[in-house]
Order: structure tokens, then C-alpha cells, then sequence
């Protein structure tokens, strides 16, 4: 344990994918400005510290925790409610805990559901027995144990209090050198901010924008040749860069890719699901109601589309149906 | 029996601990590697567009 005037940082990953870790190194020379200013005390991808030292530190230690990773178990529900407690300042990092983020989409299932699939019917397992994980094991020697899987999984913001977010899939390098840089000045924004742009995605996009009526069906991007100069939700191809938070420089897009919502909604967006339903029906050819519907009924997974990154903190939160079914 | 926990598994990508029994002489009897993460990509890519995939599978690992 460090005790000098350093800062204090940490790391941590919850239900992720280690993709935010590699952000952080992504920041290139600005992680000396990072190490100049203080002292790692957690970053189990990094270092060697445990649990058992983070418990031993006092209440409010660390400065900054940097938490990347959705609450997916029981034991990250723990681990977040830990460093909080061990923290001045929380910083959601990444879409999994700014949002729920891709482990988020198990929301659209039940536990039962996503069990079964992984350890009873994929084509690539063997489990006659059907054993599935259990919490806490008897082996000959005494007990082991691992996690309890949640009924839902949440953000960050739905476990404990976060100050900051630093969105993205994963967060990019200025908005990360930009939160240390803000950190190091002491000109953090109030508490709630999310470090990265104000607009929308589509404001930063090269794309031309006509704003006329332009869609007369949904197209898959892979079965069109889109115009790389043109909107690609104009040319009828799902793209989610209205609803989404810019930051990004339109990235994705560029790559000639549709914009997935990665960095979550804007300040001014409610919903994502919403405001993309509004931004297609504004450029939608058709007026009549049949036509509309027809028009809707070709995007095939609306709720996967809109709420790709963010379906834990969007209004829908998860699919009901296995209350309807009493689990 | 004592138990050692390493508790968690550092410097690699994922999530891991290690659970090691020892008997009377203070030897190792048993050991166990936990791997406590599950999110259920099996079946949240069941369903979706296929072109989709490509944008969702590389989050199994990002590193």
C-alpha cells in the first residue's frame, strides 16, 4: 500500500470484455502524465493486488476509480459497492457500466434462458449430466465458490453513486487523456457530467445530410452498395448516430460501418429506441399507416438495433416475460 | 484443511481465482481454478441479424 501524496487510482473490470483496459493503454504517452500524478493501488489486469488489500484501505483512499464492466453477478455488485466506499470519485468507464453495454443484451432473456443455451444446447457442448454452475461447490477438501448470477443485469449508476462517465465501446484516447488532464487541473465538471461530446454523432459525421423524405425501405448493409458520401440512414440503412452521444468523430461511420450507439444517448435523448423511431419516421416516404408499417416490419431486430449498448438504463430495463412466467 | 484463496488471478485478461487446499504437512493436497464470469453470448447472438454479429461477438474479448 502506497502512502505517499500521490493520487490514488484504480482500475477495475466488472462483466467486460478487457477491451477498456487496452483504451487506457491506448492513451499513449498521457498514461506518464497518469503515472506522474499518482499511484495505481488496484488494477487486477495490471498489477498484483487483491481484494483482501483494497478491503484494508481506508474509506475514501483511493481518488479516483476508474470501474469498466456491467454488474452482471453478485460478487461485481460487491466489488462496485467496495470501491465506492474506498473512493472520492467514480468514473463509469466504457459502455458496460455506463450502460449495461453488450453483456446487457442477456436482459432480453431469462437467467434460465441464457444457462441453457451455454450449457445444455449449443452445438459445441457436452454436458450429459446437465451441470450447471453452482455458487458454492463441496469438493473433498471443503468448499469453493464462485459468483451468483443476477436476475438483471445494470450500469454502474443502478449499483452504487457515480460522478463521472467516460463513455464508449471502448472510451476513446482524448476523452480519457481529457478526464486526467480535467482531473490534474482541478477543473472536473459537477458530478453527473459525461466526458465527451454534447451533440450527436450525426453532427460530427462527414456524411452529406439532404433532411428530405429519403426512405422508402429498410436495406441491410451488407446486401447494398451504400454511397460512401451520403447519410446512411438516409439511403435506408440502420444507423443509430441521431440518438447517439458524439465524442467518437463518427467512427464507425467512417469505416464505412452503420453507428451501433456505443456512447449512449445525448443529454437532450430520453430514449434511444424513441428518438430513433422519430428520426426514421422523419425522413420516411411513406404517410399512410399501412405503409409505415410495412416500412417498420422490415428492420429485423429494432430492439437489438436501438438499444444495442444501453438496454439495462433504457425504459425498457428488460424483457418482462419471464415475470409474466413467475421466475 | 487450510485454504489459500488467490483471490483475484492478476495481470491477464479475465476473470479467475484459486482456491488451494493443504494438508496436515502443509502441502498442496488440491487446487482449483474458478472462472466466475458468464454473460450468455450463446444466447443474446441467437436471433439477431447475422451481419450483426460480426459487431457484438468481438466484445466476448476485446483485448
Amino acid at each position: 500500500m502506497s502512502n505517499n501524496d500521490k493520487a490514488k487510482f484504480a482500475f477495475y473490470w466488472a462483466s467486460s470484455c478487457g477491451g477498456c483496459e487496452i483504451a487506457v493503454v491506448d492513451i499513449d504517452a498521457v498514461i506518464l502524465d497518469v503515472a506522474a500524478l499518482g499511484d495505481i493501488v488496484f488494477w487486477p489486469c495490471a498489477t498484483d493486488f487483491k481484494y483482501k488489500d483494497v478491503e484494508g484501505y481506508d474509506d475514501g483512499f483511493i481518488d479516483i476509480t476508474f470501474f469498466n464492466g456491467a454488474i452482471r453477478n453478485d460478487h461485481e455488485e460487491h466489488v462496485a459497492k467496495l470501491l465506492r466506499q474506498k473512493s472520492k470519485v467514480m468514473i463509469a468507464f466504457g459502455a458496460c457500466s455506463g450502460l449495461g453495454g453488450i453483456p446487457g443484451l442477456g436482459n432480453f432473456y431469462t437467467t434460465e434462458e441464457l444457462f441453457q443455451q451455454a450449457f445444455e444446447h449449443s452445438p459445441s457442448t457436452v454436458n450429459p449430466d446437465n451441470v450447471r454452475p453452482q455458487p458454492s461447490y463441496d469438493v473433498p477438501e471443503g468448499t469453493v465458490t464462485i459468483p451468483a448470477i443476477l436476475d438483471s443485469v445494470r450500469a454502474l449508476d443502478q449499483v452504487v453513486q457515480v460522478e463521472y462517465y467516460i463513455p464508449g465501446c471502448p472510451p476513446q484516447p482524448q476523452w480519457i487523456a481529457a478526464a486526467v488532464t480535467a482531473y490534474a487541473e482541478g477543473k472536473l465538471p459537477p458530478p453527473g457530467a459525461v466526458i465527451a461530446g454534447e451533440s450527436t454523432v450525426c453532427d460530427e459525421c462527414p456524411r452529406e445530410k439532404s433532411d428530405e423524405k429519403s426512405i422508402t425501405e429498410i436495406k441491410r448493409i451488407h446486401l447494398v452498395e451504400n454511397d460512401p458520401e451520403k447519410c446512411l440512414l438516409e439511403q435506408g440503412i440502420m444507423c443509430c448516430g441521431p440518438a447517439t452521444r458524439s465524442g467518437c468523430e463518427a467512427a464507425c461511420v467512417v469505416a464505412g460501418q452503420a453507428c451501433r450507439g456505443c456512447f449512449g444517448p445525448t443529454d437532450e435523448v430520453v430514449d434511444m429506441g424513441a428518438k430513433l423511431v422519430s428520426s426514421i419516421a422523419s425522413i420516411a416516404v411513406p404517410e399512410t399507416q399501412e405503409e409505415i408499417d410495412a416500412l417498420m416490419a422490415q428492420v429485423d431486430d429494432p430492439a437489438g438495433y436501438f438499444y444495442r449498448f444501453s438496454l439495462p438504463t433504457s425504459m425498457l430495463f428488460r424483457s418482462i416475460h419471464d415475470m409474466t412466467e413467475g421466475q | 484443511m487450510e485454504k489459500i484463496m488467490i483471490d483475484p488471478i492478476t495481470r491477464l485478461e479475465g476473470h479467475g481465482k484459486i482456491a488451494i487446499f493443504l494438508d496436515d504437512g502443509g502441502n498442496v493436497a488440491e487446487s482449483y481454478l474458478q472462472i466466475p464470469e458468464f454473460r450468455g453470448f450463446e444466447k443474446f447472438c441467437q436471433g439477431r441479424p447475422v451481419e450483426e454479429v460480426p459487431r457484438i461477438v468481438p466484445r466476448i474479448c476485446g483485448v
